[in-house]
């Protein structure tokens, strides 16, 4: 498998600790935007995985049966 | 020499001997090795005892259950037990011994005692939860931690099955449109065959484990679906090693076996299965929209809070700019009335020095002043200019700030169902925060709440 596996529960755990730096509130305003913006990465790479079909796992899951 | 009889006449004298002899009735306690029902709907078995190593055999004799008493015991039976009549099976039953010419000798059952296999059934199954117990394996399949998104599932089941259909077409349809792929590993949950089946079917998924997130054994319910063919020690030994969660949907709704009680969770039907495994979905997703919400009010606040700061900044900096120019624009002037003066002197005091010199003082005089106020002019420009440039930069990146966080989009929020509860204006996450009698205002996507706490149930 040449692409790298979406972990989900990892996604959730970085974006658990994005939430945490954001909510103490000392954060920088500059790192802010940076954090910001790779919660929403990572929450849209999970809604993805949720929904979208992977066409990989459907054959190889047809060459198991 | 003794007497000469027929056969006829030899099996009717112990015909015969036999009813003068025996009771009329028998409880007897026996195992079924075989059953068969004919065509008239009569039940004929064949009823054995073991030996202790429950592998010889030490008794045996054939039985029937006639139909007009086997359509009643046979509903009764498996109401009663969950399982139909069936080999392998042991049974108390109420039999008259009678002896046929023709047939020889036989049991004919007239009553059965459901309540003598349940216990039974409940014996073997203790012995087998203790063994599994001693084996220090029972709830290690428990122990697994199950997958937040459990979507590449390996089915145990049958494509005939009904309850194998109901499952795939009830998690394929669920109404969020998420995704599971399912891959189907035939195999029979009936019979005889069931433990080596299972076993085939679960070592076949072990080898590509890799490749699943969990594993289902299904199939559909109903009283021919026989629960102890799951009381196998095999089986749920090996369950309780399969590195993947085992979940199960074998269909009873009476009793559970003891694979069911091994597997990491037991629920009673295939599509029970399928609500779970979407349930677990919906959690997931729940939670992070929950974070994404979280994570829009608090960066809201920190974009709110620098806003702030640099509107008290710029209010500041405008005053300060105009005291510092018109601090230089005083030292200037002061400078050009003593170039004057000092001028003015120097023509005095040179009374000698011709006209023209005098003229050509007073012009070097005067584009001397006139360069110095085009300083003053340009660091005035300039000034000015650098905290335009510097506000708006600050207000680009405020922008771009207000802009990242529209992905998580409150609003988007709020109209999934979602509100956010505030307290004084101040955003509600802890129900520490709160006590009986405050007034709470909850955001709704549409219109705003204003409610009183009656009740405060901490986590």
């Amino acid at each position: 498998m040449a692409k790298k596996e979406f972990s989900f529960n990892s996604a959730v755990v970085e974006i658990e600790n994005i939430l945490h730096n954001i909510e103490s509130g000392d954060l920088d305003i500059d790192k802010l935007s940076v954090e910001v913006k790779r919660a929403s990465e990572l929450i849209k790479e999970c809604q993805k995985k949720l929904r979208l079909t992977e066409e990989e796992i459907n054959s190889i899951f047809k060459d198991l049966a | 020499m003794a007497e000469k009889v027929s056969l006829t006449e030899l099996q009717l004298i112990i015909r015969d001997s036999l009813y003068l002899a025996l009771p009329d009735i028998y409880w007897v306690i026996a195992e079924i090795s075989e059953l068969t029902e004919n065509n008239a709907g009569h039940c004929y078995l064949e009823l054995i005892e073991k030996h202790q190593d429950e592998k010889n055999v030490r008794a045996r004799v054939k039985a029937i259950i006639w139909s007009n008493r086997y359509r009643f015991l046979k509903a009764f039976f498996e109401n009663i037990t969950g399982e139909s009549l069936r080999e392998g099976l042991k049974i108390l039953v109420k039999a008259k011994v009678e002896y046929h010419e023709l047939y020889g000798l036989s049991l004919i059952i007239s009553d059965i005692d459901p309540a003598f296999t349940v216990g039974e059934m409940a014996m073997k199954r203790q012995l087998i939860i203790k063994k599994l117990e001693q084996d220090g394996v029972f709830s290690m399949n428990k122990e697994l931690t199950f997958p937040a998104v459990p979507q590449r599932i390996a089915v145990i089941s049958s494509k005939s099955a009904a309850g194998y259909s109901d499952f795939v077409n009830h998690l394929k349809g669920n109404s969020f449109g998420y995704v599971f792929y399912t891959s189907l590993i035939e195999t029979s949950l009936q019979g005889t065959e069931t433990e080596l089946s299972v076993i085939t079917a679960l070592d076949k998924i072990a080898l590509n484990s890799h490749l699943f997130d969990l594993v289902v054994i299904i199939r559909g319910g109903g009283s021919q679906s026989d629960l102890s063919w799951f009381d196998s020690y095999n089986i749920a030994y090996h369950v309780t090693q399969f590195p993947l969660p085992v979940i199960t949907g074998i269909g009873h709704d009476k009793d559970v076996s003891v694979t069911d009680m091994v597997a990491n969770r037991s629920l009673k039907t295939p599509t029970a299965v399928a609500d779970f495994l979407i349930d677990t979905f919906a959690d997931a997703e729940n939670h992070i929209i929950e974070m994404s919400s979280l994570i829009t009010v608090a960066s809201l606040i920190i974009i709110e809070k620098n806003k702030n700061r640099i509107e008290a900044s710029s209010i500041k900096l405008f005053p300060l700019a105009r005291i510092m120019m018109s601090g230089i624009k005083d030292k200037l002037s002061s400078e050009i009335i003593e170039i004057i003066s000092i001028g003015k002197e120097l023509i005095i005091r040179a009374g000698l020095i011709p006209a023209n010199l005098e003229s050509r003082l007073s012009s070097a005089m005067k584009s001397l002043t006139s360069g110095k106020d085009l300083v003053l002019k340009r660091n005035r420009e300039r000034l000015i200019a650098d905290t335009i440039n510097c506000l708006n930069s600050k207000k680009v990146m405020l922008k771009s700030l207000e802009n990242s966080s529209q992905h998580l989009n409150p609003e988007n929020i709020l109209r999934r169902g979602f509100s956010i509860t505030s307290i004084n204006g101040k955003i509600l996450k802890n129900f520490e925060e709160i006590k009986n009698d405050d007034m709470i205002d909850t955001q709704l996507y549409r219109g705003t709440l204003k409610s009183k706490v009656v009740k405060i149930k901490g986590r």
